[in-house]
């Protein structure tokens, strides 16, 4: 790196690198924004932004717990299944209220995570092995809980799906404020600087003394929480609870955004506002291609290319 | 180290296990769901209808004997039959389905066993090769895929076990192969609901189609029909847009919120089933339509979806009968007492709109 700094014009290309690498994801969503502006029809119109808020909502929520714990370099592929956890879980205590409810159901994912923090930093299983082992095993107490869709008739939790406040939903809200706090929590708390270092080197973290198990546990624990909630905003906002569908193939769509956000999956740095840009970035474009009627089988080639060209991106950084 | 460390760990090591399976004992243990305000299924079980054969009706058509199929004759009373469903019963389709079976048996007093492959072929095959080998005399599949059956199909020839399939086909020779096929005509289907979507709307303006999962049968069936009739008797009317969704509520929901956006002027929309369709009815709701402003055809026949024709935010329902358990053991009666039975047997489905919707809200499955 030094040697090549020297020559002036790879201190250009690096730098215009860096640049990509870091705003690249905003400049994707101003790109996409304009070409709608311009050729989506009813596209700028206050109705439309919010359906598109409140449709990120759950990914993006889902999205911020992601990005922790691949911030320590670990990644949790539990999620969706927590999320379906969640909703059984919703329904199943809606008996007691809408606020006992849901109080059980982000308890069931403190649980799950619980379960796979504890087999990470404990017994020391590889994350993508011990959030294997609790994506099967929550999706299928789902299903034991929960066997088939039932329909949510409570006023408080439609409430919550499809009302707003001053215009914008409760669901984009609640997400904005839960990306404030990760924000938040990743730069300017201990945990957030212990996190980072147990990313950046184990080993090294360790010897500095810092509660690697600990951070470790309350990281996975953090990201089951935050899927729960994702969990219950979905069943709000589809008035029903659908165990057996809701939440699948969620942690792609959450492992996209991060890294489409320029999170490296080596770990030792998070970027909550890139996540945040990288969820809105997948939805654009889902939303596009929707408004236009292309075939579906088109988004999903669209997303990798996103994917293969945010990794191509952050290549370099792999090297530092 | 401190000489405490391990012990601290091992102390920490027990309270997390021990807090997990408190708290899982504790998630079921004081369960308390909502009050189900459209349950009581079970009182309303009298009213089902069972199915009703629509082809072919006098006779015509192949049919197939116990002595062309091979075998002997028996009297299904003291028969075991066995019943390999395909998918989990986590639909009301394949609760219908299954329940209806298992009833007919009871009913009957034949002794039934099951197998349920959860939507993985490779155990559909082992089920039933299962079911053979724990001595089923006739068998009932509902077939997850049409294709690779030979296996199965070769350990029930050699030993002349009659095969009835239901809801889906399988890719062999019936009469030699298996017996029968029992199942609704899906391009009818789509047919019926074009009919309707043309009655509701008025046979002009723009609509939309929310398309089944990719590469299944009933998918292409249920949209060819559609659209073909929809060409042929009213060309007023014509498809904007088509997505799939997927056969799911939520991604139906999801679609349609985008599209009643980008597209205001919509009049109908088709759904090629009836959670797609009350996705639909979800979307308009939030978006703040009336019930009615958008018509919305749906094919299945579920409680709910014949509840949306009620609260009127559904125009109609093609219905997909599940309960194939009358006719199919008929079937299996009549061949293996020695009568012909047809190698296709096509079952009438009825239909749902506002005029029978709230009388015959139990035949609803």
């Amino acid at each position: 790196m030094t040697e090549l700094s020297l020559a002036p014009g790879a201190v250009d290309r690096d730098r215009a690198l860096r640049l990509l690498q870091d705003y690249g994801v905003y400049g994707g969503v101003l790109a996409l924004l304009l070409f709608n502006f311009v050729f989506t029809p009813h596209f700028a119109s206050a109705e439309n932004f919010r359906t598109q808020a409140v449709q990120v909502a759950p990914v993006l929520i889902v999205a911020l717990g992601m990005a922790l714990a691949i911030g320590t370099e670990g990644v949790d592929l539990s999620v969706g299944s927590v999320m379906a956890l969640s909703t059984s879980l919703l329904s199943l205590y809606l008996g007691y209220g809408p606020w006992t409810a849901t109080l059980i159901a982000v308890a069931g994912g403190v649980v799950a995570g619980l379960a796979s923090g504890a087999l990470v930093a404990f017994v020391g299983v590889q994350p993508i092995v011990a959030t294997l082992a609790s994506m099967v095993a929550a999706r299928g107490l789902a299903l034991v809980l929960l066997p088939q869709l039932k329909d949510v008739h409570d006023p408080g939790l439609a409430a919550l799906g499809s009302g707003d406040v001053l215009g914008v939903p409760h669901l984009a809200l609640i997400a904005a404020a839960l990306a404030l706090l990760v924000a938040f929590v990743v730069r300017r708390s201990t945990f957030g600087r212990q996190l980072l270092a147990i990313g950046d080197s184990r080993p090294a973290a360790r010897l500095a003394g810092l509660p690697v198990r600990r951070v470790l546990v309350v990281v996975y624990v953090c990201s089951g929480a935050l899927a729960a909630i994702a969990g219950v905003l979905a069943t709000a906002r589809l008035t029903a609870s659908d165990p057996t569908s809701l939440g699948t193939l969620m942690e792609l769509s959450a492992i996209t955004a991060v890294v489409v956000g320029g999170t490296p999956l080596s770990g030792g740095r998070v970027r909550i506002g890139g996540t945040v840009a990288g969820a809105v970035l997948i939805q654009l474009l889902t939303t596009t291609l929707v408004k236009h009627d292309l075939p579906p089988s088109w988004t999903q080639i669209a997303q990798a290319v996103v994917i293969v060209a945010a990794v191509y991106a952050a290549r370099e950084r792999g090297k530092r | 180290m401190k000489p405490t460390a391990p012990l601290r760990r091992a102390c920490a090591r027990t309270l997390l296990a021990a807090g997990l399976a408190t708290s899982l004992a504790l998630m079921t243990g004081c369960a308390k769901s909502e009050d189900d305000s459209g349950g009581d299924r079970g009182a309303s079980q009298g009213k089902d209808a069972g199915q009703v054969v629509a082809s072919p009706s006098g006779g015509t058509g192949p049919s197939c004997a116990i002595d062309a199929y091979g075998g002997e004759k028996r009297d299904l009373k003291s028969a075991t039959v066995g019943f390999s469903q395909s998918e989990k019963e986590a639909n009301p389709f394949r609760i219908a389905e299954t329940a209806s079976i298992k009833a007919e048996a009871q009913q009957r007093g034949v002794k039934l066993l099951t197998a349920n492959a959860q939507s993985q072929f490779s155990k559909q095959i082992s089920d039933v090769q299962d079911l053979i080998a724990k001595g089923a005399d006739l068998l009932v599949i509902a077939p997850l895929n049409s294709d690779g059956w030979e296996p199965v199909l070769r350990a029930a020839s050699a030993k002349h076990i009659p095969i009835v399939t239901v809801d889906r086909k399988i890719n062999a020779a019936a009469c030699k192969d298996y017996v029968s096929f029992i199942g609704s005509d899906f391009v009818e289907q789509g047919r019926r609901a074009a009919d309707r979507m043309i009655g509701a709307t008025g046979g002009k303006g723009e609509i939309a189609v929310l398309l089944g999962a990719a590469g299944n049968n009933v998918t292409t069936e249920r949209t060819k029909g559609f659209e073909d009739r929809i060409k042929e008797k009213a060309p007023g009317l014509k498809i904007v847009f088509r997505q799939t969704t997927e056969f799911s509520r939520e991604k139906g929901q999801s679609v349609t919120e985008n599209l009643i956006q980008s597209r205001p002027g919509i009049k109908g929309i088709y759904a090629e089933n009836d959670e797609m369709g009350l996705g639909a009815v979800n979307a308009l709701k939030s978006a703040g339509k009336k019930p009615g402003a958008v018509k919305i055809v749906t094919i299945d026949g579920t409680r709910n979806a014949v509840q949306g024709i009620v609260d009127g935010w559904i125009s109609g329902v093609i219905e997909s009968n599940p309960r194939f358990g009358p006719l199919a053991f008929q079937t299996l009666d009549s061949f293996a007492r020695g009568e012909k039975v047809a190698q296709d047997i096509v079952i009438q489905d009825s239909s749902y709109t506002k005029d029978n919707a709230e009388s015959d809200l139990g035949k609803a499955y």
